[in-house]
Order: structure tokens, then sequence, then C-alpha cells
């Protein structure tokens, strides 16, 4: 985990405030009777709310590259996510705050406040918006089970929706409309780009070759069409496979890591069978399109350049770091030393091991272990020091199945390890 | 605890308030109907002019009546603006926060708090807003309801306006030069006298001398202004001529502010109300 504060991060807690601070001196003292503070909340945290929900539009945005201020899109995506939530807690925060601040006065005004005659109309604008964003959120809090990725992200555009009105509700309501102007272009300037723009510009590939890695996990390489994406090891991409035999996921967009080195004139990604639109990949056509969208990410980014690395891999988990071995292969990146344990259930399930024992052979930055939790039952620190006797002095780099990532945490913070020297990127459900 | 689960527990318990603030309001039902006015003291438009200013501020507001004297002090605006409704029907300024916008719910609420009677017209039935705006603008004039009945030999108002004399009653008027709007004055006419003198704007290259604070170099020339309106008060109307000479009716504050005094623009400002006529009637 990354606990410090970005470059990105400070300016988004720029934006964030700066609407509050612009209305600050007409909301007057959080002092006095109850009625004159709870309006107090009641206005701070309704600013704050549609800031957060603004910006939260606005980080989703997912121009490659952008997402390096703030550390990769998983941690962008998890400030998304954080954003909405609260901005969502925030303006029911608000709604009641205002309410509330109108009871010492009578029952019946603050009723009258949260739900007064149709001419008022900035009120009922902002129950719209609130509505908008129960509709958008509701599959996220399982109203209707688990949602179907692709439905659930076509409901999430009714966001733009709640942006709108929630914008409206401001601008009849702020005393200076310009913040509002500038967070509000940021967000639905961010949605109409993704759903507008964006897709037109995507890199278009020819799939090469289908390599069988293993049952139900295949290398994809792909072919430049055009110039293709620039990227660094351990980057994902979005892959939209154009196919029109595949039995699922046919235009649909997904993300996948790059295993493949920067210098490789071919784009290589490594799939695993783990859902209707990955299976359907296992026999995707060669020759037929893909769309690329991308790099995100920075697996790789480095806090302690000085220190050296230990890798640790597992599953479909071991992509990333198989675009950082074939890095190393061509005599890129190779500042400091890297020791890959690669932890499969058997021989059977360990695919790339024999191009990874390869590269260990002839690079000298580069060491390789392979651990069988068939034989060994799961990694432990002795068969860590064992093999690395430094491994608590490294830069530490996970990726593999949830349960995988849980069990090394703990037990690398359980050998001492600070955690901002543990380094994973989930992306589930970008 | 999670993000989905706090949030999930916050919309539960947000709709939960809600549906027991409306329900308890529901139940606690204070609606207002016909039987409760009855029980409110009847006001007539003339008791209710009686309380037209600040030491004293009534309004009837969709016609009931509100004693706000002790509220002024605390509303938002400039004090002017919530005073220049007092003594009259003030549904329209209520219903007008900012154009087209009403008073929220909260300030309905607490109105209520301040509530002395119903509005009556002189028969004791209620008044609605319309209807009294305009009999508002005839206040105190019995007259207005029986002109006709009046004989030519009867009729003063005929015989001043036939001569050519200024009819008793308000008058508004205003010098413009260079394109703004310099001076507007209003004062009453009675019997021939002034009465009622007041600036409704004074302004010169933008700046409202209304509302200088004593310490700017400008503000000598408002208090003269001031003294100009205080010496006609319940002078005859032909005082105004005392304008072109300023200084018999205002003093010189003092020599530092070199401020002056520009006695013909209001002279000029009467003159206009002069021809406009009667603004509203006594």
């Amino acid at each position: 985990m990354r606990r410090w504060l970005r470059p990105g991060d400070i300016a988004l807690i720029a934006l964030l405030l700066l609407p509050l601070a612009v209305a600050m001196p007409r909301l007057g003292g959080i002092g006095g009777p109850p009625e004159l503070w709870l309006t107090w909340v009641g206005r701070v945290t309704g600013i704050l709310g549609l800031a957060m929900m603004l910006l939260a539009g606005a980080v989703s945005v997912r121009v490659p590259g952008f997402d390096r201020p703030f550390g990769g899109l998983a941690r962008l995506w998890h400030l998304h996510h954080w954003l909405g939530f609260t901005a969502f807690i925030l303006v029911m925060l608000h709604a009641l705050a205002l309410g509330l601040a109108a009871v010492p006065t009578s029952l019946d005004a603050a009723v009258a406040t949260l739900f007064p005659p149709v001419s008022h109309a900035s009120v009922w604008l902002g129950w719209l918006a609130w509505v908008a964003l129960v509709v958008f959120l509701a599959p996220t809090f399982d109203f209707f089970g688990q949602p179907h990725y692709q439905r659930w992200k076509r409901l999430h555009l009714v966001s733009a929706a709640a942006l709108l009105l929630g914008l409206w509700h401001a601008l009849l309501l702020a005393g200076e409309a310009w913040p509002w102007w500038l967070l509000g272009i940021a967000g639905l300037g961010a949605i109409a780009w993704r759903k507008g723009v964006a897709p037109a510009r995507r890199h278009p590939y020819r799939v090469e070759e289908l390599v069988p890695l293993a049952r139900g996990v295949v290398e994809l390489v792909l072919r430049p069409e055009g110039g293709g994406i620039r990227h660094e090891a351990g980057q994902f991409v979005y892959l939209s496979p154009l196919d029109e035999s595949l039995s699922d996921g046919r235009g649909e967009e997904h993300p996948y890591t790059i295993a493949s080195a920067p210098s490789d004139s071919r784009l290589r990604i490594g799939i695993k069978d783990l859902g209707d639109a990955s299976h359907a990949l296992q026999t995707v056509t060669p020759e037929t399109r893909v769309l690329v969208e991308g790099p995100y990410g920075e697996f790789f980014g480095r806090r302690f350049p000085e220190r050296d690395m230990l890798w640790l891999g597992g599953g479909i988990g071991i992509t990333p770091f198989v675009g950082g071995a074939r890095d190393l292969a061509v005599g890129a990146g190779a500042e400091r030393h890297a020791h890959l344990f690669y932890l499969a259930h058997d021989p059977e399930r360990a695919y790339y091991r024999e191009e990874l024992e390869g590269i260990a052979e002839t690079q000298e930055a580069f060491a390789f272990t392979q651990h069988y939790s068939r034989e060994r039952g799961r990694l432990d620190e002795a068969f860590l020091r064992e093999h690395c006797p430094d491994f608590t002095e490294r830069e530490i780099y996970l990726c593999g199945p949830p349960a995988m990532n849980a069990h090394l945490q703990r037990l690398l913070t359980d050998q001492g390890v600070p955690a901002s020297r543990i380094h994973s990127e989930v992306f589930d459900f970008l | 605890m999670n993000m989905h689960k706090i949030a999930y527990s916050v919309f539960i318990a947000f709709v939960a308030s809600l549906l027991t603030l409306v329900s308890v309001s529901a139940l606690s039902s204070s609606e207002r109907d016909a039987a409760d006015d009855e029980g409110l003291d009847p006001i007539t438009l003339g008791e209710l002019a009686e309380h037209d200013a600040a030491e004293s501020c009534w309004k009837a507001i969709h016609g009931r009546v509100y004693d706000i004297t002790d509220y002024v002090s605390n509303h938002p605006t400039d004090p002017a603006v919530i005073l220049e409704w007092c003594g009259r029907e003030a549904t329209e300024g209520w219903d007008n926060k900012r154009p087209g916008v009403p008073h929220s719910a909260r300030a309905e609420g607490m109105l209520e708090a301040y509530l002395v009677g119903r509005l009556v017209d002189e028969a004791g039935e209620p008044v609605e807003p319309e209807a009294a705006a305009r009999s508002d603008e005839a206040r105190n004039g019995e007259a207005a309801d029986e002109p006709a009945l009046l004989s030519p030999a009867e009729d003063e108002r005929l015989h001043r306006a036939l001569l050519g004399l200024p009819l008793d009653g308000r008058y508004r008027g205003v010098f413009g030069d260079g394109g703004e709007m310099q001076v507007n004055v209003q004062f009453d006419l009675r019997d021939g006298r002034l009465s009622n003198v007041s600036y409704r704007h004074l302004a010169y290259r933008g700046v409202d001398y209304r509302t200088l604070d004593d310490d700017e170099d400008l503000y000598p020339v408002w208090v003269q202004h001031q003294q100009l309106a205080e010496a006609l008060e319940d002078q005859p109307l032909t005082a105004i001529f005392a304008l072109y000479e300023p200084e018999r009716l205002a003093e010189d504050l003092d020599g530092y502010s070199g401020a002056t005094l520009r006695g013909n623009k209001v002279h000029s400002a009467f003159r206009d109300a002069l021809n406009r006529g009667v603004y509203s009637w006594p």
C-alpha cells in the first residue's frame, strides 16, 4: 500500500476545497444556536459533496499517463471510489442538516424545507441528482445481486445525469458560480472524453499468434497496425477484441497486463480464463483485429531505487514479472538486482517457468526461484530466507490471486517489512 | 467496515430519518385553516398603515398581519429593503425575495412567531392580497370610494386641478444628468405644505451617497442634503425655490470637505415630481 500524498492528490485536494474556500465568507460562523450551525454544516457538506462528485467524474477520464501523478490507475480508481461514496454520504448529511436546521422553527418548516412546492426548482433538482446517485449506486449496494460488468458500466453512465443535476442545483443557489463551472467542466468533460472521444483513439493491433501456455491460459501476441503504444514493464492496457466469431466480449474492453518488454516490437499479453470475456479470448481467431487503449499503471514504480527488488508472483499475476524479466533479458532497466519467486500449485501450472529460468541463467541482475504449493504448502518465511536471505531489506512487488496477496502481506509485515516497501497493483473491476 | 457498508448504512439512516421527519410532521399537523384565522385579531389597512417605520413595523402577508419590528435588525439584507414594506400589504415582497424567488419555508416558519392578526377590510371581511395591494395605494382614501358623489361645488381636488394648483398627495420625482439618475425625491403635499421629504436615491458618478460611512470624504454632502430635506419639512411648497441658494437651508459642515451642494438638482427633482403629478393619494 502507498500511503503518502502524490502530486495528483495535492491538486485534487486543492480543487476539492476551492468551492468551499470561495463560499466560506458567505457561510458565516459555526457557533450560535443549533439552527445556525446546522445550516452551516448543511451548506459545507453540500459544497464538499458536490465538489467530490464532480472530481470523482473528473478522475475517471482514464487518459493514458494521467494516472501517473496519482500512483497508477488502480490507485486512481480507489480515489474515484472513495470520492464517489464520500460524496454520496455528504449530500445526504447536507439535506438532513438543512432539514433539521428548520426544526427549531417548526416541523412543518423542516418538511417544507426538504420538500418545498415544485416552484422551488433548485431543491427538486438536488433531489433528482440524489435519485440518480441511488440508481447508479444500487448495483454496488448489491440490491439486485452482483451486477454484470458491462451492464454495470452502462448504468454507471447515469452518474453524468447526477453530475448535471447536482451542478444545476448548485448554480441556482451558489453565490459565486465560477468554481462550479470549473469543476463541472472537469467532471462532465471527463465523462464526455471517456465515452465520446477516447474510444476513437484506441490503437489497432492484429492478433499475430495465440500461444497456449497451460490449460485456460494463453499468450496473445499482437502486431501493431500503426505506431502502437509505448509502455513500461508491468503496465496494463484495455483490450477490445473485434473478432466476430467470439462467443462473448466482442467489442468490450477489459484490462490485461502486458507481458512483453517495452523494446519488443510485439505486444504480448498473458490471458487466463477468469470470466466470459477472457474465456472467449482463449480461442480468438488469428489475424483478427483488437483495439488497445493504454498503457496504464506503474507496477514497477520505485520508491526506494537504492534497494534490490523481491518479486512475488503467482497464477496469472506472473505476467508483470514476465514483462520485467524480459526487459532485463534485453539488458534494459537493470540498475538493481531482482529476485523473482514464482508461486504455483504444481509444474503444470507454472507457465513461463522455462523462459524465466533461461533469463536467470544469462542475467546476473535476475534470480529465479520456483515454489510449488503442492509440495511445500504455502510459501513461508523459511523458504524465502533460504533462497533470498536479504528479502526483508528489498523493495517488494506482489502480484497474484487475492488470497495469495493477503497471505504474503501478512508474512512480510510480520517480518517487519514496512508497508511503504510492499507494492501491489490490484485491478479488479476497473 | 468498508466504504460500501458505510455508504449503505448512511443511505438507510437517511431515508429512515426523512420518513420519520415527514410522518412526525404529518401526525402533529398544524394545518392552517379558516377556523384558525377566526381567532386572530382583525386588523384593517388603516391600522396596518400606522406601523410603517422601523420603530413599529407591521406587514400584511397572505392575509395575515405580522409585527416584525424585532426581526428587522436580523434580516440578512440592508434594513431599507425590509422597511420598504412596513405598514402595508407586503405579499409581493415576500413572494419575490429575488424576482420570482419566494422566501424559504424556514423563513415562513419564522414569520409565524410574529403573527399579530388577520387583515380585514372596513366591513371586517378578510382581504385578498391583490385587492389589498390595490386599495393600499389608496389607503385612507375614503374619497376614492365615493368621488362621484361630490358636486362640482364641493370637490376641492377639482378646484385645485382646474386652477393648476398641485393636488394633495405623495409625489416622486427625479433629476438625471450624464446618463445617470442622480436625485430621486419623495414628499407629501398636504394643504400646500411639504412633509415626509426624503431621498429615494442620491448618487453622483456611481457613488451612492445614502450608503456612505461617516468617515468618508463625501459624507458631508449627504448630511447637507439631509439638512435640505429637513429644512423643507412643514414649509409651503414655494420653499423649494430656496433650493436655488441652498446655503439658506443647509449649514456648511466643514471647510475641509470642500463639499459642494447642488441644491438646483434637488429643486429640479421637486419640479419633476410636480410635473408628474400625484404618485399616490394621501
